[in-house]
């Protein structure tokens, strides 16, 4: 080991040209993961908190492919809504479960009209499932109560296109589930930032017996289910399916990752971009190891020569330079690890925002620091440097020893 | 050795290096090999060496047939039985002579502790103690092969092979590294082939081989 490391310090600037394309390589990439880290935490929040998706939603059997022809049918009613929640709430793990209805329709102020869709929600409910969420988009004016059973939260492109403005009020119209045609005043107690410029022009939030009211109904469409930890719901979805199928309920269960299409799409897109990076730097470490070991091998064949009639098998001269392509990467990586340290934070002093496509207001640009992550990379870009100077070890093992110690 | 024939071949041409050796070598023996440029010398100390494989012929070190040794068999031989100096000392640069000595027995596995200790011992008997932690570039010619001297015999060898151990001094050291040789070889009985072509030398040796055109023409059996 000693020979390696003083082997590796030998040509210092070749060397250090090799550690700072691992260095650098690795920043780059751990950089790039701390950065999709935090991109998939926020998304995953917005999914789960933002949107209200929850942890795991549960449907009636059957709701996904006909409940839209015969919603009726496919809804829960009031008996099997108490009977599920005080059933799922029997679980440790489950912080809430409430049950939600979706309508759709048109809203006016009076003068124009334009179309809405409208989570029904338990305001109470609502406020434990958006958390911290509530405080990083806050509403402007009232927040949803069930004290104002007709006050609802209006998106903000929304209300702008209706000159809506908290302590208004507009009427809101939608077909029963019966399909007669139903209108109710509304009061807008709020203003929100929905977070997307696709849903901004016609999200609302209502109270769920709003919502219930206007469909002229007492079911729900749904159960959604928050979990203490966003890990668990795999396993809570088995668990839950067992358990209420035991208890003669004919459910679907859903996990937010499967209902929410921007969170696969955001994270295939960063995955498959991660994948280029890797591979880009991949290719760079393993040709600059390889570089520099066959450069090494060149040099030192004479001494593998006299290592040889020292009585060092093949195997050990392999070792040696296997070692070497190592520690490089071993290096590098520290290295990278420190470049790592100093963007992150830099980027923590300075700040910076961003506003990315769809988004509706700039994002801090948040990159984590992932030790797990750092580790990992660590370990790959070792390896890799290893089996880089495999290809140069093998050559020099493989020598002649007379050839080697005569060459000049 | 019995009948050992060496051909290397360059390109369609045959160099025959030797053509046809017997010699045979006692334990303790003091031998210098000579003769002029391109007679054999270093190809017959690598094939006594183990380093390199005869074309035809039999090979055998204390009753051990060579030729038929893997590659592996053959690395362990050259370190539990044969110690090199080079023409060049070929010492490792980024290692100080303590730890270039003590190469050879880390190679066979002993710890560092005692190959350290037995490396101290060995430089001590060159007259290099003071010197133990310097580079091979911080030494003299005369200094750096007196340490391949040390590396060459820390293991304890039977044999000792040296190709030319003096070529690159002058002549004074040449004589004294020559006298530090004869005088370990009396001391441990270890036995000495170097080959050399300074006739200044060759008084200092208990037998000589001369070797003309890839055969021994003189000195070939042991004198009585």
């Amino acid at each position: 080991m000693k020979l390696a490391v003083r082997n590796v310090l030998r040509n210092k600037r070749r060397s250090l040209v090799t550690l700072s394309a691992v260095g650098f390589g690795f920043a780059a990439i751990s950089l790039f993961r701390g950065y999709t880290d935090n991109m998939y935490y926020g998304v995953r929040e917005s999914s789960i908190r933002g949107e209200g998706l929850g942890h795991l939603t549960i449907y009636k059997a059957g709701w996904l492919v006909k409940g839209k022809l015969d919603p009726q049918r496919y809804m829960f009613s009031n008996a099997e809504i108490k009977q599920i929640i005080k059933t799922i709430e029997e679980e440790k793990a489950v912080i809430v479960a409430t049950p939600q209805i979706h309508i759709a329709g048109l809203v006016s102020n009076g003068k124009i009209s334009t179309i809405f869709m409208a989570q029904g929600v338990i305001p109470k409910d609502d406020k434990i499932i958006k958390g911290r969420w509530g405080t990083f988009r806050p509403v402007q004016g009232e927040l949803l109560s069930e004290k104002k059973d007709y006050g609802v939260e209006v998106a903000q492109d929304l209300a702008k296109y209706l000159s809506l403005e908290p302590g208004k009020e507009g009427v809101v119209m939608a077909t029963t589930l019966a399909g007669q045609m139903n209108a109710m005043d509304m009061y807008v107690s709020g203003i929100y930032d929905s977070g997307s410029d696709a849903t901004n022009d016609k999200f609302m939030r209502v109270n769920y017996t709003y919502a219930q009211a206007l469909y002229d109904t007492d079911k729900a469409e749904k159960i959604v289910v928050l979990l203490d930890d966003w890990q668990k719901t795999e396993p809570m979805r088995l668990r839950l399916s067992t358990k209420l199928a035991k208890a003669g309920f004919a459910v679907e269960i859903k996990t937010w990752r499967e209902l929410s299409v921007f969170y696969l799409k955001v994270r295939g897109m960063f995955d498959m971009i991660f994948l280029f990076l890797f591979s880009i730097v991949l290719i760079i470490v393993v040709m600059s190891t390889i570089n520099t070991m066959s450069m090494a091998v060149l040099e030192r064949t004479k001494e593998i020569g006299t290592l040889r009639a020292l009585g060092l098998k093949r195997r050990g001269v392999s070792l040696l330079f296997a070692m070497e392509g190592g520690l490089l990467g071993l290096l590098g990586s520290l290295m990278g690890i420190i470049l790592h340290c100093a963007a992150w934070s830099l980027i923590r002093v300075l700040a910076p925002t961003y506003t990315p496509p769809g988004i509706s207001t700039p994002v801090p640009l948040v990159v984590h620091l992932v030790p797990q992550s750092l580790l990992v990379l660590m370990i790959c870009l070792m390896f890799l440097s290893l089996i880089a100077a495999i290809i140069p070890a093998r050559r020099a093992a493989g020598q002649n020893v007379v050839d080697a110690l005569g060459h000049v | 050795m019995k009948n050992i024939k060496k051909d290397y071949f360059l390109g369609e041409t045959v160099v025959r290096a030797l053509r046809g050796i017997d010699l045979q070598v006692e334990a303790g023996e003091f031998i210098a090999i000579w003769g002029p440029s391109g007679s054999g010398k270093t190809t017959l100390l690598n094939l006594i060496g183990a380093i390199d494989e005869p074309t035809e012929g039999e090979l055998s070190m204390r009753g051990r047939e060579v030729c038929s040794l893997s590659d592996n068999q053959c690395s362990e031989l050259r370190n539990q039985t044969v110690g090199f100096i080079f023409q060049g000392f070929n010492l490792v640069p980024v290692l100080s002579a303590l730890e270039n000595v003590m190469l050879p027995l880390q190679i066979r596995g002993l710890s560092a502790a005692e190959a350290k200790a037995k490396a101290l011992v060995r430089l001590q008997e060159v007259g290099l103690a003071d010197l133990v932690q310097n580079r091979p570039s911080k030494m003299s010619g005369g200094q750096q092969q007196r340490v391949a001297i040390a590396r060459a015999l820390v293991t304890g060898p039977a044999l000792v092979i040296a190709d030319e151990p003096t070529a690159n001094l002058d002549s004074e050291t040449a004589r004294m590294i020559i006298d530090l040789m004869r005088a370990l070889n009396e001391k441990d009985q270890t036995t000495f082939i170097f080959s050399t072509h300074d006739q200044r030398l060759l008084d200092r040796v208990k037998r000589l081989v001369r070797l003309e055109d890839g055969r021994i023409v003189n000195g070939g059996s042991k004198p009585c």
